[in-house]
């Protein structure tokens, strides 16, 4: 009988089973891209005081859902290459589920509310695919 | 029955199969194995690992604007049962795709249309860079002439 395989999958590591938690979940980058958008911008202009964040959850980097304990260091932070590299990512539109959807071929189709369809054809494709 | 496309790889997630993960903002996604949830979880962006469908089409690997994708539909309204229409249904089904994969071979062979000349023209570059590797006599003969010619006419200048 050979070697077991058991040791050398990547099993037992400690920190990137905690990186992996729940717990760890930072919002996505799909979520970040509305919290930048100028309409939401005021749901963080004043933050409440939230003793379980760092700094009281004043000092908040919105691009990179990031808290700071203070203004020194989210300065600090928003001047560096992580931080500008995410402000690039941000604009690029997000992958959605939408996207997945016409790359595999499948189309939304128009709502009811729209002028109703009376071409034969288009009633014909209508049908098609719902079974 | 409804089949959902997978959030990362955009194939077909059947029913009991793959995973379903529900965001703290009720925003659903479909994995269709564990190999897509894997790849979600570490935060990829599908449009840039390049097995995935959305990259395909993306980089134009595949053909994207074409009336055939029209068929396939997503619809919220169900439709009685009508055994004409289903007849009909299946024969317009099977032309469309028909269509399509002649549509689809097209498009490929546009794709990789100029791929042989490329091929042709890299190969003999790289020969004529690497041609002192060549190992035949020939070669060796023309490169040696070619040595000879040189260094008389480098003679040639000290006499003068």
């Amino acid at each position: 009988m050979g070697r077991l395989r058991r040791s050398r999958v990547h099993k037992g590591i400690r920190d990137i089973q905690r990186k992996y938690r729940t717990r760890q979940y930072m919002r996505d980058i799909d979520q970040i891209h509305d919290d930048i958008q100028p309409q939401n911008a005021s749901k963080f202009d004043k933050p409440e005081l939230d003793p379980e964040l760092p700094g009281m959850g004043q000092f908040y980097c919105v691009p990179c859902a990031k808290h700071y304990i203070n203004k020194l260091s989210l300065d600090e932070h928003q001047k560096g290459k992580i931080h500008k590299k995410r402000v690039k990512l941000l604009k690029e539109e997000p992958y959605s589920q939408a996207e997945a959807d016409a790359a595999a071929g499948l189309q939304r189709a128009e709502t009811k509310s729209k002028k109703p369809k009376t071409d034969a054809m288009m009633v014909d494709t209508t049908e098609a695919t719902t079974a | 029955m409804r089949l959902e496309k997978c959030y990362f790889c955009s194939s077909t997630c059947y029913p009991g199969h793959g995973t379903m993960f529900v965001r703290n903002d009720s925003k659903t996604f479909r994995f269709c194995r564990s190999k897509c949830h894997k790849n979600f979880k570490m935060k990829r962006n599908p449009r840039k690992v390049r097995w995935t469908k959305a990259f395909r089409k993306a980089s134009g690997k595949e053909m994207t604007i074409d009336s055939t994708f029209q068929f396939e539909k997503r619809r919220n309204i169900p439709v009685r049962y009508d055994r004409d229409l289903m007849v009909t249904t299946i024969k317009a089904l099977k032309r469309s795709l028909e269509i399509r994969s002649k549509r689809e071979r097209v498009f490929y062979k546009n794709r990789m249309s100029g791929n042989k000349l490329r091929q042709k023209t890299e190969n003999q570059a790289l020969v004529q860079k690497h041609i002192h590797l060549v190992d035949t006599p020939a070669i060796k003969n023309l490169a040696q002439v070619q040595k000879v010619a040189q260094k008389n006419k480098l003679m040639d200048v000290d006499m003068s």
